[in-house]
């Protein structure tokens, strides 16, 4: 949260992956495949707890057929993102989505624990 | 022949021919019927068509309010006691203040207390045409409670799962909002079953507001709810500290210091302005912990409200603090955190996001 974020400006869908624009003229590249394996909800989010259970969250991921999903922003400080198929329950924040951006872990090395982290 | 429609004959007559509460399932006569069907359905699937029909009828309504209701607020804790009935009002009644068309749903069936912060104690609900019609409290503000079906505020309502789920739809579906511009929803305690059906019963709702206190406790349990949101699909809004502080106000002779013994062997110093007046701030349960909450799981913080014992005696006599001291401190905490949820219920745009 210290880091200061930049404005997300434009969200290209592309088949396979969108292109993120930020207001500081960088640009990025996301698989959906890594911005599904990454879905912040209480589902998923155990899942990446152990080595086994992630691999086996990311097959599944990988299994889906590409889509490009609906994008909506929540309030000022989200994204979400409705598929056909597979869960759609994540509330992305801009700081994950910036993190997945940058190849960093969004869940910042802490175990998922329901209720807490 | 007069015959009877099985039900999904039935549902389609409602779906293209505009179903309204006259056309009983079992008097609508069916030319093409066949003859098997003359011998009518046995009361047990009449009662089942009947219970359709008024599903069907109530997820129509729901619709239907979904689109009349501008703007639909939960407000949530994952304990109890931090004043969420209080907050659920003071929201409603300051966006009410802006002049706004509010309501509240008391969603709370085991202690509904709205009615009472509200003034509408020992109100009872009117019904016409099978409609329920809100009960008005102050500043116009449109209440619904469980608290009015109870025939006296002793009695406990001792419900199942599935008894409260209906009753719950039935707020939902069967009453007369109008239109409205904002719908602020108040839950019992925790993450079971009541937002739930709200969150699948009620389309579009904007998000969910988390009350909490300073404390750890409190803290832990606002932590479930933010994860519970992302599995109901309901964004936060953001948290709202409530008790946040004590604010002591007194006189004594102009510019002297005073110092003021502070919870947790802190010492609190202020000084006495021209007029002999000075005020200090005591946490009384700890500082700033809804924010460090909010900060940590990335959603907004929406404001803290101070630890007012007004709202104890408002909430006692039915007048709440907002009416009874509008430019109060406390209805202008209430107002600065009304103004960032209304600054996250825009959609999100005003940043410029364009998504191809």
């Amino acid at each position: 949260m210290s880091e200061t974020l930049p404005n997300l400006k434009k969200l290209e869908r592309r088949p396979q992956d969108m292109v993120l624009t930020y207001d500081n003229d960088s640009e990025f590249t996301v698989s959906y495949d890594d911005l599904r394996h990454a879905c912040p909800c209480a589902k998923c989010s155990p899942m990446r707890n152990e080595d086994d259970t992630s691999r086996n969250l990311r097959r599944q991921i990988e299994a889906l057929p590409a889509e490009k999903p609906a994008v909506r922003t929540v309030g000022k400080y989200a994204l979400a993102f409705d598929w056909q198929q597979g869960c759609s329950s994540g509330i992305y924040r801009f700081e994950r989505i910036y993190d997945l951006a940058n190849r960093r872990d969004p869940d910042r090395g802490k175990p998922y624990v329901h209720g807490a982290w | 022949m007069d015959s009877r429609i099985p039900l999904r004959g039935w549902v389609e007559v409602g779906q293209y021919g505009g179903l309204s509460m006259a056309d009983s399932p079992v008097s609508i006569n069916s030319p093409g019927a066949s003859n098997e069907a003359s011998a009518g359905p046995s009361p047990q699937e009449q009662k089942q068509m009947e219970q359709a029909y008024a599903q069907m009828k109530r997820k129509m309504a729901m619709e239907e309010i979904g689109r009349k209701i501008k703007h639909k607020i939960m407000v949530l804790s994952g304990k109890g006691g931090v004043g969420k009935s209080t907050v659920s009002t003071g929201l409603a009644l300051s966006l009410a203040q802006q002049g706004h068309s509010v309501g509240i749903l008391d969603i709370d069936i085991t202690g509904p207390n709205v009615p009472k912060m509200m003034g509408l104690d020992g109100r009872r609900l009117h019904v016409e045409n099978k409609r329920i019609h809100p009960a008005q409290g102050h500043l116009g503000v449109k209440v619904i409670s469980m608290a009015f079906l109870l025939e006296d505020e002793d009695t406990p309502v001792v419900w199942r799962g599935p008894i409260k789920l209906g009753a719950i739809q039935q707020f939902i579906g069967d009453v007369e909002w109008g239109e409205l511009d904002y719908l602020v929803i108040d839950f019992p305690p925790g993450t079971s079953d009541e937002p739930l059906t709200v969150a699948q019963s009620l389309p579009d709702i904007d998000g969910m507001v988390i009350v909490t206190t300073p404390q750890q406790v409190a803290l832990l349990d606002s932590r479930k709810s933010i994860t519970f949101s992302e599995s109901l699909k309901v964004p936060v809004l953001g948290i709202v500290e409530n008790m946040s502080g004590f604010t002591v106000n007194g006189t004594t002779s102009p510019g002297t210091e005073v110092s003021i013994a502070a919870p947790g062997g802190k010492t609190l110093s202020a000084k006495a302005d021209g007029e002999g007046n000075f005020s200090v701030t005591l946490d009384i349960f700890k500082e700033g912990g809804g924010k460090d909450t909010a900060e940590e799981f990335g959603v907004p913080f929406l404001g803290a409200l101070p630890f007012d014992p007004g709202f104890v005696r408002g909430g006692d006599d039915g007048v709440h603090r907002i009416v009874s001291e509008p430019e109060g401190p406390s209805a202008l905490a209430f107002a600065n955190v009304v103004a960032a949820i209304q600054d996250q219920l825009s959609d999100g745009t005003d940043g410029g996001l364009e998504i191809i």
